[in-house]
């Protein structure tokens, strides 16, 4: 049963200055409750870093790698990661280049999820080396021997992808935050006032600085367009190359690409429900851009769940007995509930948001979200950890089983970027102010005066 | 310049800020500059009009970006393969298929720094003077139209952008 449409938007009353109000209201001095919350995130990072510096002191040994599977919870928690950033890029770079109007309350958000997942995801690489001291080997650096990496291997070109993917989302975060900052500046005092002043560069909104900001701007969506498909692809590559069984595949790219949206627009639920809850920002992220990204997230599980179908297809069309039997080890092996779990929450659950009624409840959205996080973390965990675990012959099978070490690791990371998202979110503008003011600009000019907004539950 | 006025006009939308520029384009008074809190199209197209800047240059460092990035990329890969020479199965010394992931991401990145830097270096930032004339409302919610003229022009350039729906013209010494 669909839902009643409310046309008494928040937005039909909206000024120019509610929203910057509005921001200003997020970002005043936090209260007890918040640094609570931050000291909570700051202890699993501790945590964590205790676990790491345990592990370098040891070795790898202390963690459950072995033979075979010498790739498992790290390269999940990277590839996982990485997922994550993506619909950062896609709600603010795709999006924008598509005019798509729903993006403006959100992308800001998406952007800044973008910079600290891709931070948190190039963690794990050296995570995962045994000399973590000499990650710079991968840089092609002068060096005495003359040796350089060897760039015929994706783990190479994930260096570059990682690294162009880290400094084009900073600088498009940065760049579309300048104009934000300069407003900040112009009502803070002390030493908020100080810091704005000085990350602002001196911004006042001139016709010529609007004109080569825009120009800049569309040409960093360009680019970053691009990027997004060329990361996770590149990503993808890193298990595609490989002759194992159950990762040699020519749709990993696109299969990765899809499921990085996928599993990005349900984080970017997960942190905007509590979040435009609790910082009282529901007049400006309304339930119509949540109904938006609830869309999104149950197209692309569409997409996912072919992906799946192909995929297993495929092996059974080409009758190859060995990449056969790795699937059915993943279908009903020893750890085949893994597999259960990750079709329940990727391809089942999410069809719920068939349901307009479920894509307009918060609280339910906010579940799904959850699901889907962690659905698309068991499908990178069974892709890796359970294809190399019956990768070689019967006799060498061993199933990978995490120990506290890497379990302790990967609840870090969920506690170094949840510290990172709200620290910004209390000293920077977390919402565009500039996009929005923009967007009410845009309804006055196309003579509506709401956005189609269903009632709130 | 000594004797010369300074009119701060602010409006209330930025239609009326347009209106404005269309005003003093018509009476060729091209020496003014304007503020807006947020990219506005017809108030980009009334100064565009009178001018006549054309697309931004910043295109042009975006280019000159990838390029460099991109050929970069190229001398750095084979560069790099030729001078530790070594035949692995008779596999060529300088792959380029693989090396293209490389030089796409060069690219990209080398762009996107020449967008970056262009749009700091062509925007006058940074720079901690106030541009004359600026207000903290044209950061909020008011669009303004700066024009730096003669004492005796000041009345007649008032009236227009009273005309045009200025909510206030302020004068000031320039």
């Amino acid at each position: 049963m669909a839902a009643a449409v409310d046309h008494s938007s928040n937005y039909n009353d909206l000024s120019y200055l509610d929203v910057d109000r509005t921001a200003q209201r997020v970002m005043a001095p936090a209260g007890l409750k918040y640094w609570m919350w931050v000291g909570f995130c700051a202890f699993l990072v501790a945590v964590g870093g205790s676990f790491w510096t345990r592990q370098i002191y040891e070795g790898l040994g202390v963690t459950g790698y072995g033979q075979p599977t010498l790739w498992a919870v790290y390269i999940t928690d990277f590839v996982f990661w990485v997922g994550i950033a993506h619909s950062g890029t896609l709600i603010s770079a795709v999006l924008f280049l598509f005019r798509t109007r729903w993006r403006t309350a959100v992308y800001r958000c998406a952007e800044t999820m973008t910079v600290f997942a891709v931070l948190t995801a190039g963690l794990f690489p050296i995570v995962h080396l045994g000399r973590p001291w000499f990650f710079y080997w991968l840089c092609p650096y002068p060096n005495e021997r003359y040796l350089q990496p060897d760039f015929r291997s994706p783990l190479t070109w994930d260096f570059f992808a990682i690294s162009t993917y880290l400094t084009t989302s900073t600088l498009f975060l940065s760049m579309g935050l300048i104009p934000d900052i300069a407003n900040q500046r112009d009502i803070s005092i002390g030493w908020r006032k100080k810091f704005y002043t000085a990350l602002a560069c001196g911004w006042q909104g001139t016709d010529r600085q609007w004109r080569n900001f825009s120009m800049a701007y569309l040409l960093l969506a360009g680019f970053a367009t691009p990027l997004v498909l060329s990361v996770h692809s590149v990503v993808s590559w890193d298990f595609a190359t490989m002759q194992t069984p159950g990762m040699h595949s020519t749709i990993f790219a696109p299969y990765f690409v899809a499921g990085a949206i996928f599993s990005g627009c349900a984080m970017v639920l997960t942190l905007i429900i509590p979040m435009r809850k609790m910082l009282h920002i529901e007049d400006l992220v309304t339930i119509w851009h949540l109904d938006s990204l609830g869309k999104v997230i149950l197209f692309t599980s569409i997409v996912i769940t072919y992906s799946y179908s192909t995929e297993a297809f495929l092996v059974y069309y080409a009758q190859d007995p060995i990449e056969m039997m790795t699937f059915h080890q993943r279908f009903f092996g020893h750890q085949g509930y893994l597999f259960g779990g990750m079709v329940l929450c990727n391809c089942l659950i999410p069809l719920l948001l068939f349901s307009p009624r479920i894509r307009t409840n918060t609280i339910w959205l906010f579940i799904i979200s959850i699901f889907v996080n962690i659905g698309m973390w068991l499908e990178r965990f069974v892709l890796i950890a359970g294809s190399l675990s019956v990768a070689t012959i019967p006799s060498q099978w061993k199933f990978y089983v995490p120990k506290l070490t890497e379990v302790m690791l990967t609840i870090a990371s969920f506690g170094w970027f949840l510290m990172n998202f709200s620290l910004f979110t209390k000293f920077l503008p977390i919402v565009s102010m500039t996009e929005l003011k923009e967007g009410i600009g845009w309804l006055r000019k196309s003579g509506r005066n709401t956005y189609p907004y269903r009632k709130a539950s | 310049m000594s004797g010369d006025i300074e009119l701060v006009g602010v409006f209330t939308t930025d239609g009326a800020c347009a209106n404005a520029i269309e005003k003093l384009h018509h009476a060729s008074i091209k020496g003014f500059h304007t503020f807006s809190p947020f990219p506005s199209e017809k108030m980009a197209e009334a100064v565009d009009e009178v001018r006549e800047w054309g697309k931004s240059s910043v295109r042009k460092f975006v280019l000159a970006g990838g390029i460099t990035g991109a050929i970069t990329a190229l001398v750095m890969t084979v560069g790099t393969s030729w001078e530790w020479n070594l035949n692995t199965g008779g596999r060529p010394i300088a792959s380029i298929t693989p090396y293209i992931v490389i030089i796409f991401e060069m690219m990209i990145l080398f762009g996107v720094l020449g967008a970056v830097t262009s749009f700091f270096v062509k925007s006058g930032l940074p720079s901690f003077e106030p541009s004359s004339g600026y207000r903290t409302r044209f950061g909020a919610d008011r669009f303004g139209l700066v024009v730096i003229t003669a004492e005796s022009d000041s009345a007649k350039i008032e009236a227009m952008m009273r005309d045009a729906g200025a909510e206030e013209v302020v004068r000031e010494a320039a």
